[in-house]
């Protein structure tokens, strides 16, 4: 058969352009497969350690400047940062690990080392610990600080800025109804009966300005009680009565807003962490319940706000500056190449050695101290000068009523649940009592089962 | 065994079939609705049908906010259009009576996905079969009826099918607007989203393993059920 020189030529060009393709899609696909892989060191001669953070924006230039200090302090190492976001960042941790490209060092939410260590891919840091620094460890540091960090008694993260509740207190705002805010109430009814009066609503009923609003189950039973956890016995308390005496205070709070009204309000306004959008900043929210992390949003975004910080107000009878600690902590996987090295990284953040150094990197970021060493330095005491109210955090930190979240390996489930129980009996779905009962229900057979598959003892 | 005896494992599921049953009908009738009234050749009727198809190419993060801030049951234009007829409007997202159907409201907006394919299928009916009928003196409903939607249910067939799929596979949207939680009141707590809190949020690995095989079964008896009543009601003559 004759050849078609028509069909050749056609044919010619197609594969042309089909090959043109292929290289244009192989070199983006080879670029993007380098452009993926881990940052290099820039210094030469130095080892490199990886530390994954989740901190974004501008507190990515104060990690920064604290690895920058590092890598200035060393001659063996040298950290490379890199943000992943905070969403997901558990997972992105796991398929690293998994995946046997994990970083030598990350800061992670302290809610989510019981889940990830009890799948065995976190290293016992205290094997990473001359005998002098385990000592100072156990000795030193906030109990509640040192305790958030362990999972049945081993420590997997060491803190670098924990996290405590408390109110944010509008002064014009209170002066507005003849209330005092250096004088907190002496009870939660009390606060209640204070917010009431600072709310301000339009014709339609809607809130213009939210006196105050509160939730949290979890954290604000330790005003009322033992909590939902008991270190003691290593059992879940839920269904006792003083988790329900708080609930209902709870429920009873929302309801003399109005649950609905409450909801629409919140919806419309800008709730993220870490902008100075924050309700409260603008004045919406005259009694705001939120962590020590406000201090250095005000100081930047309002510096001239007249405002108070009041530790979490108990009922009567109640258990004063109660608080359960969360925040980032630092933790090395079992597979990391360099632990020694994201060790001493580690170590320098935190003022487990040099306190009075590290107490600079923690006024820096407005970050709660690891250990009374470092609140004592004189930085951070210059600190707490400069930015008195957050005074009130440090003072929670050190008092007998701050807890650790509760030592379980499915925490985050169990978080989820009391929301939950919080969330439906808030909107009247089920009374608090039954609220409770049917979380110690699901709980239990949710701790039965795992149980049963050998992931609890 | 342990995925049965999970309250939250069929609460999801639930959810899921009702957002199937409500959403996947309303979204082929709007769907075909749209195809038949951009099928009429009119003056711009491209740049009619572009403006229908545009919402379904919009990624579904950015679809999911901005139906996030149209119903803000404060701020949002919904409420704010209904309160000028004195209407008090719901919380959309706050409340979870009103939920499912702000998600029905959103899968709405994204019709023109499976417009397009209706056109295409309506394009493909033989002009002969109208023209015969129009001799026989049949009207505009009695074509529709009689030609129009048993030539089209073959594709008719192909979007339930995928319809239910997606149903199924329900996750951003949900995520989004519970911000992870499936609330509020668990009614945003679809199978996937569930799936996913149990992999990734409990790390519990081989629940949501079990999950997720539970999930291709499911999908797997509908797709059956479906195929076999297309016996019934598709037509493939013409």
């Amino acid at each position: 058969m004759a050849a078609n020189p028509t069909f050749d030529r056609e044919n010619s060009s197609k594969v042309i352009v089909i090959r043109s393709i292929l290289a244009v899609l192989a070199i983006t696909a080879t670029w993007f497969l380098m452009s993926a892989k881990m940052p290099d060191a820039n210094i030469p001669g130095r080892t490199k350690v990886v530390f994954w953070h989740r901190w974004g924006g501008e507190w990515e230039v104060v990690v920064k400047r604290i690895v920058s200090r590092f890598n200035e302090s060393q001659t063996e190492y040298e950290v490379v940062p890199m943000f992943t976001t905070g969403t997901g960042s558990e997972t992105k941790f796991m398929l690293s690990t998994i995946g046997g490209d994990p970083p030598d060092v990350m800061s992670m939410w302290n809610g989510a080392i019981p889940s990830i260590a009890s799948g065995g891919l976190l290293t016992d840091l205290e094997t990473l610990m001359t005998p002098e620094e385990k000592e100072y460890f156990n000795r030193v540091p906030y109990q509640a600080i040192r305790e958030s960090g362990q999972f049945k008694g081993v420590t997997y993260g060491i803190t670098i800025g924990a996290d405590l509740m408390g109110y944010y207190v509008n002064a014009k705002h209170l002066r507005e109804v003849g209330a005092d805010p250096d004088k907190p109430p002496k009870t939660f009814e009390e606060l209640v009966a204070l917010g009431t009066k600072l709310n301000i609503k339009d014709s339609s009923g809607n809130i213009k300005r939210m006196g105050f609003n509160v939730n949290e189950l979890m954290t604000q039973a330790y005003a009322w009680g033992p909590g939902f956890y008991n270190k003691e016995s290593k059992t879940l308390t839920m269904n006792t009565p003083s988790n329900l005496a708080a609930l209902t205070a709870l429920v009873e709070q929302k309801k003399g807003v109005g649950f609905d009204q409450a909801q629409r309000f919140w919806a419309s306004q800008n709730t993220g962490s870490s902008t100075g959008a924050w309700p409260f900043i603008p004045g919406a929210v005259s009694i705001a319940y939120d962590g020590q992390w406000r201090v250095e949003e005000i100081r930047k975004y309002n510096p001239g706000m007249d405002y108070r910080v009041w530790p979490l107000i108990p009922p009567k009878d109640g258990k004063p500056y109660a608080g359960s600690l969360g925040g980032n902590f630092m933790i090395i996987p079992t597979s990391a190449k360099q632990k020694k090295g994201a060790f001493e990284f580690v170590k320098f953040w935190s003022g487990l050695t040099h306190p009075e150094r590290a107490a600079e990197f923690y006024c820096w970021g407005g970050w709660l101290p690891l250990s009374p060493d470092v609140a004592n330095s004189p930085k951070y005491q210059e600190y707490l000068r400069t930015n008195p109210q957050f005074k009130t955090f440090v003072d929670t930190l050190g008092g007998d009523n701050c807890h650790p979240y509760p030592n379980v390996g499915f925490l985050q489930y169990y978080l989820d649940q009391v929301n939950r129980a919080e969330d439906q009996s808030s909107r009247g779905s089920v009374t608090p009592k039954q609220a409770l009962i049917n979380l110690d229900q699901t709980v239990n057979d949710e701790l039965r089962k795992r149980k049963e598959l050998g992931f609890e003892d | 065994m342990m995925l049965f005896q999970d309250e939250l494992f069929w609460k999801s599921l639930w959810v899921t079939i009702r957002y199937a049953l409500v959403s996947v009908p309303i979204v082929l009738v709007v769907g075909v609705l749209l195809a038949l009234l951009l099928n009429i050749n009119v003056k711009g009727i491209a740049i009619f049908r572009t403006i229908f198809y545009l919402p379904s190419i919009v990624p579904m993060v950015a679809t999911t906010s901005i139906f996030m801030w149209i119903l803000n049951p404060q701020v949002g234009l919904v409420n704010r259009v209904l309160a000028l007829f004195h209407i008090d409007g719901p919380g959309w997202l706050t409340d979870p009576k009103w939920t499912l159907w702000s998600l029905v409201f959103m899968a709405i907006w994204g019709a023109g996905g499976s417009m397009v394919i209706y056109l295409a299928g309506l394009k493909d009916i033989p002009q002969y079969l109208y023209e015969a009928a129009t001799l026989d003196g049949a009207g505009v409903i009695k074509k529709t009826r009689m030609i129009t939607l048993p030539m089209l249910t073959p594709v008719i067939f192909f979007n339930l099918v995928m319809g239910v799929i997606g149903t199924f596979q329900y996750f951003t949207q949900a995520f989004m607007i519970s911000k992870g939680s499936g609330g509020p009141e668990d009614s945003t707590l679809f199978y996937a989203l569930y799936m996913f809190q149990r992999s990734w949020k409990y790390m519990d690995m081989g629940y949501g393993s079990a999950m997720a095989w539970a999930l291709f079964v499911i999908i797997v008896i509908l797709t059956f059920l479906i195929f076999q009543s297309q016996k019934r009601w598709v037509h493939y003559g013409g």
